[in-house]
């Protein structure tokens, strides 16, 4: 559960020169972009970080970060990364999804091929797991064929969170109380665990989508869900994103960006597919790099 | 629950990046010619080799990750080898190199004035759009001298569409004074007007 609103001490105002360089660590390790128009962000997550490790100044956390000091590299990443999720978000993607996608995806494939679908960043596990709901409610052909459903993400607290398959009321809002009673168990009035079944039905790890050698290791999708991430780059780590999904992407697989995203003004490497439900993003037949 | 999703470990990894380095730039086969693309920034001194391959390059998706290779590469070096694209006869050439240098720009500005006054006129109109990406000021200032000094139409219209985004007050008079050098010129006269328009609409001093 987020503890990101516990108590958090005040501190002066970082200086131009300090959010210059956190900005700075921060993109070269994540592609993500905070600049002074995200001054109030920024500060609040460094308060946190620096309330939690006892640094008593910017100067003393900075030092602590650059050492690695408790593996804070990591933890100061976790608590930049956005987790508002709930299930069923932009659900005519996953209407899309076994309205067309997988259709084309299985045309003149064996039954014992697997389809590999990703969602990457998978936040806190609610969009890989409304995967799996989604096909076993919404795709009569889910027993012919061996699905792989990957969830990926470079918050590895978030990942801890996928792990236990714990949800709040908030994420579970789209859920119809029949989905909810059939998938979750409750354990207590405001929270409900994901059937173990379910769970292990989705394999989690931690990646940083712009790292090529990072994304390389999963190997190549049918479907990537990429969502709502993207927004956060440069136009530098845009387009290495897009590259690495286009990698990652088999021959005709397909990619979807959230709703305000395009991938037409970030890469030309995909073709655009427009489908009654939603509109995605192909990486062209016959491009069979690897 | 008929539950027969197996995730399993991943069974299909890409093969990490392999080949000969930047010598695969040159490579007949497409995919290295890829792999070498994406992997240069990695590779000290992999600007000029990578710019060079680029004139040569037919396949589109392989000029895209050598752009993205330089554009990550962002330095100065990297803008350098970029700048000449600009120059090329080859419209996707030049339109790649105008999106890498986007990214570049706002990082190796020390580049853009003598860009402005290149003595093609091609380079000085898409070394207008470059501006675009600097703050409102800076590049307020860079286009009021390409305005004050400029003779070819059409490299003052392509100052004056930024202007219309970005400019700040302080073009105004430049405007005005421009404007009655090129009243001879019908297209720019409305330029100058739409422009001059905007800047009072949205100029953060008018807006006090």
């Amino acid at each position: 559960m987020d503890t990101r609103h516990a108590t958090v001490t005040e501190f002066p105002p970082l200086t131009e020169e300090e959010l210059d360089r956190l900005g700075d660590f921060l993109y070269r390790r994540t592609g993500m972009v905070f600049a002074e128009n995200k001054r109030y962000y920024t500060e609040r997550r460094i308060a946190e970080r620096m309330t939690e490790t006892g640094c008593g100044s910017f100067p003393i956390y900075l030092a602590r970060l650059r050492s690695d000091i408790g593996h804070e590299i990591e933890l100061l990443i976790n608590a930049f990364t956005v987790n508002e999720t709930y299930f069923y978000r932009e659900d005519h993607q996953l209407q899309c999804l076994t309205s067309n996608l997988l259709a084309e995806r299985i045309r003149g494939r064996n039954k014992e091929d697997s389809l590999r679908i990703w969602s990457v960043p998978c936040s806190t596990g609610e969009e890989p797991y409304s995967v799996a709901i989604w096909l076993l409610e919404n795709w009569p052909l889910v027993d012919r064929y061996e699905i792989e459903i990957w969830g990926s993400d470079i918050d590895t607290r978030a990942l801890e969170n996928c792990q236990q398959g714990l949800f709040g009321r908030r994420a579970l809002q789209r859920l119809s109380p029949a989905l909810v009673g059939k998938y979750f168990t409750p354990v207590d009035d405001e929270h409900w665990k994901i059937l173990d079944e379910l769970r292990q039905s989705v394999q989690f790890s931690r990646v940083n989508i712009v790292e090529p050698a990072d994304m390389r290791r999963h190997g190549k999708f049918d479907v990537i869900f990429c969502r709502n991430v993207l927004i956060y780059f440069d136009d530098a780590s845009r387009r290495v994103a897009a590259e690495n999904i286009y990698e990652n992407l088999l021959p005709g697989g397909f990619t979807c960006l959230g709703h305000t995203e395009s991938m037409s003004r970030i890469s030309p490497l995909f073709e655009v597919r427009r489908f009654e439900d939603a509109i995605v993003y192909q990486r062209p037949q016959g491009t069979n790099h690897g | 629950m008929p539950l027969i999703l197996k995730p399993r470990e991943p069974s299909a990894q890409l093969a990490p990046q392999t080949g000969d380095g930047l010598a695969s730039l040159a490579s007949p086969d497409e995919d290295l010619r890829w792999t070498a693309a994406r992997a240069a920034p990695d590779i000290p001194g992999s600007a000029a080799p990578l710019a060079a391959a680029l004139r040569k390059e037919a396949s589109p998706r392989v000029r895209e990750a050598m752009f993205t290779s330089l554009a990550r590469m962002g330095d100065t070096a990297a803008a350098v080898q970029t700048l000449p694209l600009l120059r090329s006869d080859d419209a996707n050439l030049r339109a790649g190199a105008l999106d890498a240098l986007r990214i570049m720009i706002g990082n190796t500005r020390e580049l853009l004035p003598p860009l402005l006054q290149d003595a093609d006129v091609d380079v000085r109109v898409l070394s207008c759009e470059l501006v675009r990406t600097l703050a409102g000021g800076e590049a307020t200032a860079l286009l009021c001298e390409v305005l004050q000094r400029e003779s070819d139409p059409n490299v003052c219209a392509a100052a004056l569409d930024v202007l219309a985004e970005v400019g700040q007050s302080e073009a105004l008079p430049v405007l005005a004074a421009c404007a009655l050098r090129f009243q001879d010129t019908p297209f720019l006269a409305f330029a100058f007007q739409v422009t001059a328009d905007r800047i009072n609409g949205h100029s953060p001093r008018n807006r006090d």
